[in-house]
């Protein structure tokens, strides 16, 4: 069976088509196509000139993809969809593409949870079989494992999510959007050396950034004013680079720190990182740490997957199909409110 | 009347090898004021924690000062002078050293007394030797280092106060007799283990 | 083409285990904490937590029991925060505890710390994690249906008795957790693997309410305040209450239907206690909403 996905609840129009070959056999990936809209520096990316990128964009994409992956119409068994959460101006652009689709080509439509697009395909590409996922993303942080026909969310962000801190960070400090803020901030971190004094915010298995971005912002600023600004212990001189550092040693051995209580909660050994942050490597490398010392394993993947894309739109649409779900023409919609755990995950057992 | 002294030698828990606590037992004090003064004086000859009965709940209690500041002496974090002066300190939930030898230390008006000498590893002290000098300087009788006779000297409303435990609200008001009792020795634990810490 | 690992993927085993958290998969030696250096015997792990392992041990004398609470640091943390994060908790815990305990909370009493070596000695609390307990009595009941659909049945009278069982119990954890935040302090991890229940020496006590099995009988202990603060703030009560219920929800969905006992309770238990409740529900709200892009 083969399907296609569209993707497009942030600024990255993906379009994915799948095939599922035979049951136990693994997913074979006909094309994974991604265009993004990026702001220029100092801006973050709004709903309406993102939903019109989408709008431009996902005819040209949808014909390339179908084109790479050398299937005709009558190929494909059903039109997937993100369904949500996200923002609602680009997840409608791309709803009315989806429904376009389906009467064009008579074929059904399937609406999919967007973070569970992340999960289903971060365990069929690392064959993690049943993690412990965090889902970290600009407009998700949350901490899930599965439990009886559902993906249920142990913890979360209780404010904003840690892409959303990183990327308001960075353009607080008016660096580039492109490729994308967080991969700019790693960057930069890398040369950081000095460790600023940062809120460590972890409620159980939440935690928050709000208060974080409102100190770090506050240390930017100060940097600014006193550029000869140096560390009270090692006398070393403070630098952008020690910003960027400090905020992602503290943020990531926050989720860090999350994800363990729920390994340790739910007794997995694994751990599956899935979203845009996932390809963090500093974030990488130190849940790989936790990993190994709890004797358990990290699965990640690399930015074709963890950064949104519509393959795994189409994935996690076809194994919803396979088991008899549709999204009627009529109750095709879109919404920016569509929590994980709503999801009934009959492809499971 | 005097038959052979008591005087129990202890080892603690989690310390290293050659550290030994003697502990001895005294009622009937007549001679407190001479041992402070032998403390005040600096006489090297009486190395000694001389502890007030009066307000040492139990066996756990002592033993609980000694290990903080065996500890405390092991991690160079001691306050006072020796490991003797710090294991009356130790019994403090507050900072205050001169405080706590009023309190926890011997006065001249003390009649049972609790005596402690350690044998640390750099500076080892017999057991004979310790009975041996006791015998000649305390007038008093020994008696057994043990829960009963300990129950027996103290006075649970002066350690509730020096521990600040009087609140109406506390836990211990709820329980009775020996749950209670119970109950105000783990206050007066938590007390002394977070002295230094903003408890 | 086909779908290949990339480089950062490790390959899985083709089985899982079993969730046991008591003993995990020892790949990587645990670090033992200095103050055991000079044991004889090495101490018995009791479980490797997020962020503690947690001993049995003793304390002063070989006959006194004690729990060894123990933070190692974090190799995937920066050391300066890892030091600053566990001399915060080891303190605060410390703090919290012995408060809690002077004011009649039910919780373990201290004995002893190092916030540089990172340990806190507590008293030793025998029983059992509610978790546990908890999903041994519903798996008793497993083959019973959920209570609540057969409370009216005919032959549903030792399923109703059982389920008085589960509510006497969610409403002596309700009083708990209301004890604690009455004297001002707040959890900050309310888990039912944070909930203990110690078996009564007697049985004349209250919650005693036999159905046989006796598995839910004890007394609530309230274990774990490794990320609790002073606050009567009523948003950190309620975020409390929240992370408890969606414990509930996720670890025993079978449950969840009960916790409207444990909030009645809560109700109860102190001064503004349904303040907090009615806040409740806005965090709840929030939890809902939390979905969408920040």
């Amino acid at each position: 069976m083969i399907s296609i996905g569209l993707e497009g609840s942030a600024n990255k129009l993906g379009i994915g088509i799948i095939s599922h070959p035979a049951p136990g056999k693994p997913a074979l990936i006909l094309s994974n196509l991604r265009h993004t809209f990026n702001a220029p520096p100092g801006e973050g990316f709004l709903p309406k000139d993102t939903a019109k990128h989408h709008r431009s964009w996902v005819v040209k994409l949808v014909k390339q993809a179908m084109a790479e992956a050398k299937v005709s119409i009558t190929d494909i068994d059903c039109i997937c969809y993100t369904k949500g959460p996200g923002m609602g101006a680009p997840l409608q652009s791309v709803a009315v593409a989806a429904r376009m689709l389906s009467l064009l080509w008579q074929k059904e439509l399937v609406g999919v949870n967007h973070c569970v697009g992340h999960i289903e395909m971060g365990r069929e590409i690392t064959g993690a079989q049943n993690p412990v996922v965090l889902y970290v993303s600009g407009g998700n942080t949350q901490v899930i494992a599965y439990a009886e026909q559902r993906y249920r969310i142990f913890g979360e962000a209780l404010d904003i999510a840690v892409g959303n801190c990183l990327d308001r960070f960075a353009r607080t400090l008016e660096i580039s959007n492109d490729p994308a803020p967080g991969y700019n901030i790693e960057q930069l971190a890398k040369k950081g050396k000095v460790l600023l004094d940062l809120p460590y915010a972890v409620k159980g298995m939440d935690c928050s950034f709000s208060g974080i971005l409102a100190s770090i912002e506050i240390l930017a600023a100060e940097l600014k004013k006193n550029p000869e600004w140096r560390d009270p212990i090692t006398g070393e001189v403070i630098t952008t680079a020690d910003l960027c550092f400090s905020l992602q040693e503290t943020v990531y051995a926050m989720l860090v720190e999350i994800t363990e209580r729920a390994m340790a909660h739910v007794g997995s050994h694994q751990v599956l990182i899935v979203g845009g942050v996932g390809c963090n490597e500093r974030l990488q490398k130190m849940m790989g740490l936790m990993a190994k010392d709890r004797g358990g394993s990290v699965f990640a993947t690399d930015e074709r997957f963890c950064i949104d894309n519509g393959i795994m739109i189409a994935h996690a649409g076809l194994l919803a199909y396979k088991t008899g779900f549709r999204t009627a023409l009529e109750e095709s919609t879109c919404t920016q409110r569509f929590r994980t755990d709503e999801v009934f995950v009959k492809w499971r057992d | 009347m005097t038959t052979t002294p008591h005087l129990q030698t202890f080892t603690l828990e989690h310390l290293p090898p050659g550290y030994v606590m003697h502990v001895a037992v005294y009622e009937n004090v007549r001679n407190a004021g001479f041992l402070q003064k032998q403390l005040l004086d600096g006489n090297e000859g009486f190395e000694y924690a001389f502890v007030d009965a009066g307000v040492v709940l139990s066996t756990t209690h002592l033993l609980a000062a000694i290990y903080r500041a065996l500890r405390d002496f092991q991690s160079g974090r001691m306050k006072s002078r020796n490991v003797h002066s710090e294991v009356v300190f130790s019994l403090s939930s507050n900072n205050n050293i001169s405080e706590s030898f009023r309190r926890f230390g011997i006065t001249p008006s003390t009649t049972n007394l609790i005596v402690v000498k350690i044998s640390l590893p750099s500076k080892q002290v017999s057991r004979d030797e310790v009975l041996k000098h006791l015998t000649e300087v305390i007038e008093g009788e020994s008696v057994d280092f043990c829960d009963e006779v300990l129950g027996g000297m103290v006075d649970e409303k002066r350690v509730r106060k020096v521990y600040k435990l009087g609140g109406g609200k506390s836990g211990i008001v709820q329980s009775k007799g020996e749950g209670e009792k119970r109950e105000l020795e783990v206050l007066v634990l938590g007390g002394m283990a977070l002295r230094g810490f903003g408890g | 083409m086909s779908v290949q690992a990339p480089p950062a993927a490790i390959p899985t085993p083709s089985h899982i285990e079993p969730p046991n958290p008591s003993h995990p998969a020892s790949t990587s030696p645990l670090p033992l904490p200095p103050i055991f250096q000079h044991d004889p015997a090495p101490p018995q792990l009791i479980t490797q937590g997020a962020e503690a392992l947690l001993y049995r041990t003793t304390y002063l004398l070989p006959s006194i029991q004690c729990a060894l609470k123990y933070r190692p640091s974090k190799p995937y943390r920066h050391p300066i925060l890892g030091a600053r994060l566990t001399k915060h908790r080891i303190l605060s815990e410390a703090r919290v505890l012995a408060k809690c305990r002077k004011e009649g909370v039910p919780v373990p009493a201290v004995y002893g710390l190092d916030e540089r070596e990172g340990w806190l000695m507590i008293e030793w609390i025998a029983g059992e994690v509610l978790r546990i307990k908890l999903n041994e009595w519903l798996k008793q009941r497993k083959d019973e249906k959920v209570p609540e659909e057969r409370e009216n049945a005919p032959d549903g009278g030792r399923i109703h008795e059982g389920l008085h069982v589960l509510k006497g119990l969610m409403g002596r954890i309700g009083s708990a957790v209301g004890r604690m935040h009455g004297v001002g302090i707040v959890h900050g991890d309310l888990t039912t693997s944070n909930l203990m229940l110690r078996p009564r020496s007697n049985d004349t006590a209250e919650g005693g309410a036999g159905d046989g099995d006796g598995i839910l009988d004890g007394e609530v202990i309230l274990i774990d305040f490794g990320l609790a603060s002073q606050s009567t703030a009523d948003e950190d009560r309620a975020v409390d209450l929240y992370v408890l219920e969606r414990a509930f929800g996720s670890t025993h969905p079978r449950a969840e239907g009960m916790f409207s006992e444990l909030l009645a309770a809560y109700g109860k238990s102190f001064k503004g206690a349904n303040i907090v409740l009615k806040k409740l529900e806005d965090v709840r709200m929030r939890g809902r909403k939390r979905s969408m892009l920040g």
